[in-house]
């Protein structure tokens, strides 16, 4: 019993630095937004317990836009990254010559931090970027094209799937690989050509590493801010910049607190359905 | 069958090395032609290259922007972080490693919380929390909020590195008289040595590309590289100082990484303690 309790405390006081100092974090963070979101802690007013600020943002438009924004973009982004990076990834299954070197220059993205991705973007696609500058010489357009910032954030869906499709081919294709040939080579045997043979095979066997890749993409597409601000529609803020704005420009901490909020919570339940969206499709396939 | 097999490889790498050229190369081959374009000439239409190449602008932009302070803000923060995050993480590390304990696995997911969360979402609630509890010093804000959000990282590869570590040898070690410095040394260091040299690259890379939590709690008056080059991209864009910038962030980490898989594939736990 002695030993028990030793043993427990042991256990505690290691995990205490690490873990312990990471769900206090968490904790605090999050009730500091929770809190705030109630109208206590105002650093401009007074504070109290209020629900005025959920009122005033959930009957406000342009939070509603934010919010069905960025959650667009953090389901396109998640479903382009591991629509590309499945096919790949079973492409390299099995080494062949070049496949090495191909393997590493895709994952080139993932030691691009964001903000020079977006830089690279940008580069391409601005008024005297390489594209303009390629389509006037060939002589197909007169003026430059206005790319940058365009409505319909088809610039964030690209860099977010050109940031994200390696993270995703990374986890895909240690799944893929851990297939046994013997079960493909069986499945084709009895007669399932290839696409009968990712239905059934490859992606009930992949779901897991599938459902890892959309959720945390989505986290991080639903939560983006640099991205948008450089590259997205001027018109539309993602809820990162939505709440940016009001804790900045507008000096109301618990205005963004519900914005905040609200974006966890888009984060938590919105990663979480695109996880089940992609079983649900996937045992469908297997029908 | 075969020659099939090897024709559609070979097809598909040369498609694939064409849209490497234009998805990869080319964005970063047009970033070193915007950081090299000469200060004195333009890169504009009808011209396929720069007019003059040259190096001028990077001292131009070492003397006369917030470059040289943000660079030594960035790496003095880096390296503070990643000190602080080794020996913050070493402990749960060890414990995940080494000890089987009930609510192992939950105590796992726990700490890929900072993960789950928007980084936004956190840096402007954890610099709220700094307003309310006083802490106005932007450093040292910034180094901890790195701290914790690069812990999971940490945990998880010392984590690994130490339940490579074979009992025999720590039995060995302790058999042979060897105290709790001892036994580190010779049995666990050797086999966990791979797993700190990365943690120490990958915190530092990520530390000095982290920019929510710079940009919150030190923007305006503690700029560090990522947001300095926010300013050029976002606030007004100056498309060649953007360049400049980029390559000096890109750089390191890329070289690093690479470094850091070149160091990881040669490691052998084994091989490097006498054993095979």
């Amino acid at each position: 019993m002695k030993d028990s309790v030793k043993r427990s405390i042991t256990v505690v006081a290691l995990l205490l630095p690490g873990l312990g100092l990471i769900v206090g974090f968490v904790g605090i963070v999050v009730v500091m937004a929770v809190v705030q979101s109630l109208g206590f802690l105002n650093f401009l007013g007074e504070s109290g317990f209020s629900l005025h600020f959920w009122q005033r943002q959930l009957s406000n438009s342009t939070f509603w836009k934010a919010f069905f924004y960025s959650t667009r973009m953090a389901v396109i982004g998640a479903f382009c990254s591991v629509t590309i990076a499945y096919p790949i990834a079973l492409w390299l299954r099995k080494p062949f010559p070049g496949s090495h070197f191909i393997a590493s220059m895709i994952k080139i993205p993932l030691l691009i931090p964001g903000l020079v991705a977006a830089f690279l973007y940008v580069n391409l696609i601005s008024h005297s970027g390489f594209i303009n500058h390629g389509l006037m010489a060939m002589g197909i357009i007169e003026e430059p094209l206005k790319m940058r910032n365009d409505p319909w954030g088809i610039g964030v869906i690209i860099l977010q799937t050109w940031k994200n499709m390696p993270f995703a081919l990374l986890l895909l294709a240690g799944a893929v690989r851990a297939i046994r040939d013997d079960v493909l080579d069986a499945a084709q045997d009895l007669g399932a050509n290839i696409w009968v043979r990712f239905r059934r095979v490859v992606a009930p066997l992949t779901l897991t590493s599938l459902q890892a890749a959309l959720a945390i993409i989505f986290i991080g597409a639903a939560g983006d801010f640099s991205f948008q601000v450089i590259a997205g529609p001027i018109r539309l803020n993602s809820m990162a910049q939505y709440m940016m704005r009001q804790q900045r420009e507008l000096g109301s901490w618990n205005d963004a607190a519900v914005v905040g909020v609200s974006l966890m919570v888009l984060a938590l339940i919105g990663s979480a359905v695109v996880a089940m969206i992609s079983r649900m499709i996937v045992k469908a396939g297997e029908k | 069958m075969k020659i099939n097999r090897r024709r559609f490889n070979t097809g598909v790498l040369v498609a694939m090395l064409v849209v490497m050229l234009v998805w990869m190369i080319l964005p970063l081959a047009l970033a070193l032609l915007w950081a090299m374009v000469d200060p004195d000439y333009t890169w504009s239409y009808p011209d396929v290259f720069p007019q003059k190449l040259s190096f001028r602008r990077w001292p131009m932009l070492w003397e006369t922007t917030t470059l040289k302070q943000s660079m030594i803000n960035s790496y003095s923060l880096g390296a503070a972080v990643t000190v602080m995050t080794l020996l913050l993480a070493m402990p749960t590390a060890y414990a995940f490693g080494r000890i089987e304990f009930k609510g192992k696995n939950v105590a796992r997911l726990l700490t890929l919380l900072p993960m789950v969360l928007p980084g936004f979402v956190v840096a402007i609630f954890f610099s709220s929390l700094l307003i309310s509890i006083g802490v106005y010093s932007r450093f040292l804000g910034i180094m901890i909020g790195h701290c914790i959000v690069l812990l999971p990282f940490a945990i998880r590869i010392l984590s690994v590195s130490f339940s490579q570590v074979r009992q025999d040898l720590i039995d060995a070690a302790k058999d042979l008289g060897a105290g709790w410095f001892g036994v580190v040394r010779h049995a666990y260091l050797p086999t966990i040595k791979s797993g700190i040299f990365a943690t120490l690259i990958v915190v530092l890379i990520r530390s000095v590309e982290e920019f929510s939590l710079a940009f919150i709690i030190g923007s305006p008056d503690f700029t560090t590289v990522p947001t300095i080059l926010f300013q050029y991209l976002g606030y007004a864009y100056i498309r060649t100082n953007a360049a400049v910038i980029s390559l000096i962030l890109a750089g390191p980490s890329i070289i690093l990484m690479v470094l850091l898989e070149r160091r990881l594939e040669l490691a052998n736990p084994a091989a490097e303690v006498g054993k095979g």
